[in-house]
């Protein structure tokens, strides 16, 4: 295009203006592709959707996704007619196909999150870029990344030693490790920095619970006290109570 | 050129995508009906693969704006004046030019193609776009708060922006006076990338737009297919057991890195986790995984020629193992 002269550029400007115009199926079935993503993405707009699969800190990318492939599809239909309309090649639908398998994942699948599967296959968190200083520990209601934090170093270790007794009450799911007593189980969440692909799991043992009933992946809030040990936290259970997963079942830096 | 398809081939072109919406129905009534959630294997991996697409496509997409932007709005004047820079300058230039543009490794194939393909040099190019992951501002700024508090917080920092930079340029250099014909795949007719002389700007942005989004996105779910497999079949711990190997740690840590194909802006926080290695191959996992991937590896080989994934896997492992043995020495 670029060794034209401007006025060539300027007739085939003109011929193009005035040339019949009809709808290319190509570029019909990139609008279409693209509008059915936008859809997903103002699908994920409500918090409880988006939170299954990414992190608070990232959910930002939902709105922007949305407006942006909204713009695109809406962009792409309006030039979608053409004096000269390109085919829809296999190659093109199948493309385009392939890119809207995920979208389909999504939406007919029930929301779910990870759980005791994943749990027994993912590092664990390490804490130490989370918990400012001791001194959160130290005083006020501790969480479960403020435990499994604090665990990390050994002036939060101390700090968390002094709380010993503390009661606390933590949400999570429960998990079984092989060989664990009918009154313990692991109370496990999942901290997601960005999305789900890099969870890292909290964990705290959790001892004298009522028997029975703990079904793994159930999850449950624990009461009770909290007692550190050299590496781990213990709660010694006063009350354990069914409740639904949270609408932000992760936790979040 | 325009080339212009019978009436008939035209509308009869519809009828392609008639088995794709079948097909896609029919995955969609599978899926509701068999609800393979309930295997909690197939579970985890469906969750995996979604998220790691939901974060991606927008950064897809912000990268074929950018891709687009350049092909239709920026006169191909200034291409031929920056491949004007003297040479020694053009590698350090394209890779701190990384630093001015926060999209991870996602986005940034697209630009460095289009870059190539208007003229500037593949070299330069292809260093941009290794650079641009793990010197962009947000990476660095999650890098030093997931190591905050640590004594390593600046060893990370640096050592991951400096060992990047320095990676980044190696390939460059190695890729050296080859042209983008050379480099670059080309795409066939389906990618609709060709010029309709006449046509508006604003439907010619559209058009590149749409073009490099479905081209990205189908290497992107073929990744993340891959990487989320990865991550629900092959436990982590079964790095565990090299933990202090030297050497051998790094490389483990490395080959984590490909497996898990995380995004650059959230690698540091999982890097932070692996407490049982030491500095040099958390280093390693933060220098490697944003430039080497499975995802990545699928991106690069619809982009580039054959022989391009395995230069840069050569040039960026070297200088990543290098690199952090010097580290190890020095900070360790």
């Amino acid at each position: 295009m670029s060794v034209q002269s401007s006025s060539q550029r300027r007739v085939a400007r003109l011929a193009w203006a005035v040339s019949p115009r009809l709808w290319s199926p190509a570029r019909l079935a990139d609008a279409v592709a693209l509008g059915i993503w936008a859809g997903l993405f103002w699908y994920l707009l409500p918090a409880e959707r988006s939170a299954l699969y990414l992190s608070s800190r990232t959910s930002w990318v939902v709105p922007l996704g949305a407006v942006l492939l909204t713009l695109g599809a809406i962009g792409r239909l309006a030039g979608a007619r053409s004096p000269a309309p390109e085919p829809l090649s296999r190659r093109h639908a199948l493309g385009i196909g392939v890119i809207i398998v995920p979208v389909i994942a999504v939406l007919a699948l029930p929301p779910s999150a990870l759980g005791s599967y994943a749990a027994a296959r993912r590092s664990s968190f390490v804490g130490s870029g989370y918990i400012a200083s001791p001194d959160d520990v130290a005083s006020g209601e501790l969480s479960l990344a403020d435990i499994a934090g604090a665990l990390q170093s050994q002036k939060g270790a101390q700090a968390l030693a002094r709380r010993a007794g503390s009661r606390v009450s933590l949400v999570g799911f429960v998990t079984k490790e092989s060989g664990m007593p009918a009154d313990e189980f692991v109370l496990t969440r999942f901290l997601v920095s960005c999305c789900v692909a890099d969870a890292l799991s909290v964990q705290v043992r959790v001892v004298g619970a009522p028997p029975g009933n703990l079904k793994t992946d159930q999850w449950v809030r624990v009461e009770g006290a909290l007692y550190p040990l050299e590496n781990e936290a213990l709660v010694d259970a006063a009350e354990v109570v069914h409740v639904d997963r949270p609408v932000r079942p992760y936790l979040n830096p | 050129m325009a080339h212009t398809a019978p009436a008939s081939v035209r509308t009869g072109s519809l009828g392609n995508a008639l088995p794709v919406a079948a097909g896609l129905l029919a995955l969609g009534a599978a899926l509701r009906l068999f609800e393979p959630t309930r295997i909690t294997g197939v579970q985890n991996f469906l969750l995996v693969f979604s998220s790691l697409l939901i974060e991606a496509v927008p950064f897809i997409l912000l990268g074929a704006v950018v891709s687009a932007l350049i092909e239709v709005f920026v006169p191909p004047r200034v291409f031929e004046r920056l491949a004007r820079l003297p040479g020694p300058l053009q590698l350090p230039a394209a890779g701190f030019a990384g630093l001015a543009f926060p999209v991870c490794e996602c986005g940034s194939v697209p630009v460095a193609r289009r870059l190539a393909a208007k003229g500037l040099a593949p070299s330069a190019a292809v260093t941009f776009m290794l650079a641009a992951p793990v010197l962009n501002p947000i990476v660095i700024a999650s890098t030093a708060v997931a190591y905050r508090g640590r004594g390593a917080m600046w060893t990370m920092v640096l050592g991951r922006a400096g060992l990047g930079l320095l990676a980044a340029m190696a390939v460059g250099w190695v890729v050296g006076g080859r042209s983008a014909g050379d480099l670059l795949r080309s795409r066939g007719v389906e990618a609709d990338d060709h010029d309709h002389d006449g046509e508006s700007r604003g439907a010619a942005f559209f058009g590149h737009l749409a073009g490099d989004f479905f081209f990205m996105g189908r290497y992107l779910v073929l990744g993340a297919t891959v990487a989320a497999a990865l991550q629900t079949f092959v436990p982590q711990s079964i790095m565990g057991s090299v933990a202090g190997t030297p050497f051998v740690d790094l490389i483990a840590l490395m080959g984590l890195a490909f497996l898990l194909s995380l995004c650059s802006e959230s690698d540091a926080f999982v890097a932070a986790s692996f407490v049982q290695f030491g500095i040099g191959p958390q280093l390693a996992f933060l220098v490697f995984g944003p430039m080497v991937d499975t995802k990545l590896a699928f991106l690069y080989s619809g982009t580039f020629t054959k022989g391009f994934f395995r230069t840069v896997v050569l040039v960026v492992g070297a200088v990543t193992l290098a690199g952090t043995l010097w580290v190890e020495v020095v900070a360790g």
